[in-house]
């Protein structure tokens, strides 16, 4: 808006000092590029661009590549740091699946050991139980044999007397003892 | 500077309401020959431009010279500039083979910006791309190189594909024909010089004609009275804020040539799009 007030204002400026001819002219000529303007500016520009082509591309180029050098062998660096961290790391996890796995082992043998004490005590006191009820039964059976054997002669005694007393003759002592045994097998063999 | 004096001696607050010349080239030509060289003129405007390519290189060597894998902030900057020329402009817009043409891309975009970058710099205040000289010298050249470009990658089968994209009825084959020639081998030029040239000129109008009416109601406070002074403030503080904005246009007007210039290149080597 005010550009256009400004251009109003200078255009009613314009037509009182200069003619009509005139101001069309120096308008007209802004448009027609002056010849010393021109040839200074192709000569500028192309200093300029062969500057930027000979000199500012290749260094900028050489300038990049360095970055480019430098940055792949900061990364490179990193990598090797980055594999030698997840070695180290993977050293000492197996440490400790090392450390875990011994400790593990050792629990194991302990519990096995504790196992096999508990077994042999247990086997030891059976067989210890065993022997007792086997002495105590030889024993009964010794006791009874024995048992057995006095009755066997005290019957035999008792008996003799008995027929001494009433036979009245007394028969040798050998014989007397044949006789009885015979009787008691006998009569073990009844019953 | 030398034009702010200048404008500021012939203006007459009194009788006018802003500073501005009696006729606008008085803001754009600056024909007379500080001296000559082999009876070449050398002038003001001559001079800028010279000092376009001077800073241009400038920056260029002192923005890269040191090669250095950690680079300084300017370097940086400088780096992400050029970068960006390359990756979004010419490989971004042509393709592959635009790197080929980026040398002629970039040294396009900083000639460009910092002839337009004059526009705001003290003490010089003007830029040479409001001369139709350099815009138009830049747009032919971009013409020359895009039709170059169109012929060698295709022969002569490249005037037939840009002037009837496929899938043209042939009934509108010549008054398609009449259109795309008239648009790619004189409207597109013409365009590219003239936005470039219309930008720069009405910022340096502008500014000049603010600053100036600014600066002189402020100088002869006493002598117009407080009205037109509070005016003549008034048109300052915009002329501050336009001159923002021109910062803005400067490096807008810069990509924007660099870009259609690439568009241009990338239509001729791929015509299907």
């Amino acid at each position: 808006m005010y550009v256009l007030l400004t251009k109003a204002y200078y255009l009613l400026q314009e037509v009182e000092p200069i003619s009509e001819e005139g101001a069309e002219e120096s308008g007209a000529a802004l448009l027609l590029p002056a010849a010393e303007e021109l040839i200074a500016g192709i000569i500028a520009f192309s200093i300029v661009f062969f500057f930027v082509w000979k000199w500012g591309i290749p260094v900028l180029n050489t300038a990049l590549e360095a970055r480019q050098q430098a940055i792949n062998s900061q990364l490179e660096a990193a990598e090797a740091a980055k594999v030698e961290a997840e070695s180290l790391l993977a050293d000492y996890e197996r440490q400790v699946a090392n450390a875990k796995a011994e400790a593990t082992q050792i629990v194991e043998d302990a519990r096995g050991a504790a196992d096999e004490v508990k077994t042999g005590i247990v086997e030891r006191a059976e067989a210890e139980a065993e022997q007792i009820k086997e002495r105590a039964q030889d024993e009964l059976l010794a006791e009874r044999e024995r048992v057995a054997g006095e009755l066997r002669r005290q019957v035999a005694d008792l008996s003799l007397d008995v027929a001494e007393r009433v036979v009245g003759l007394s028969l040798d002592d050998e014989s007397q003892r044949e006789l009885v045994d015979r009787y008691i097998d006998e009569l073990g063999g009844v019953s | 500077m030398e034009q702010l004096i200048l404008a500021s001696e012939e203006c007459d607050l009194v009788e006018n309401s802003v500073c501005a010349p009696a006729d606008v080239a008085e803001l754009f030509e600056f024909r007379t020959p500080i001296f000559e060289i082999l009876g070449f003129p050398i002038t003001r405007t001559v001079v800028v431009i010279f000092l376009t390519a001077a800073v241009v290189i400038g920056l260029l060597f002192f923005g890269l010279r040191k090669k250095a894998v950690q680079p300084g902030k300017f370097q940086t900057a400088m780096e992400g500039l050029i970068g960006f020329i390359r990756d979004e402009v010419a490989v971004g817009i042509i393709g592959p083979d635009g790197i080929r043409y980026f040398p002629y891309l970039l040294s396009l975009f900083l000639f460009i910006l910092v002839a337009n970058a004059f526009e705001v710099m003290p003490f010089i205040n003007f830029p040479v791309t409001s001369r139709m000289a350099i815009p138009l010298f830049l747009a032919l050249l971009t013409y020359v190189i895009f039709i170059a470009a169109g012929l060698r990658r295709q022969g002569f089968r490249y005037i037939g594909d840009i002037l009837w994209p496929p899938g043209v009825p042939v009934a509108l084959k010549p008054l398609v024909g009449i259109i795309e020639f008239f648009s790619i081998f004189f409207v597109r030029p013409f365009s590219l010089a003239v936005r470039l040239f219309a930008n720069l000129v009405a910022g340096h109008v502008m500014l000049s004609i603010l600053l100036v009416t600014g600066l002189v109601s402020f100088l002869t406070i006493g002598e117009i009275g407080l009205i037109k002074s509070a005016f003549g403030i008034a048109w300052w503080l915009l002329g501050l804020a336009i001159y923002m904005f021109e910062v803005i246009v400067i490096l807008l007007q810069a990509y924007i040539f660099t870009l259609l210039s690439a568009v241009y290149i990338e239509t001729s080597l791929h015509p299907q799009h």
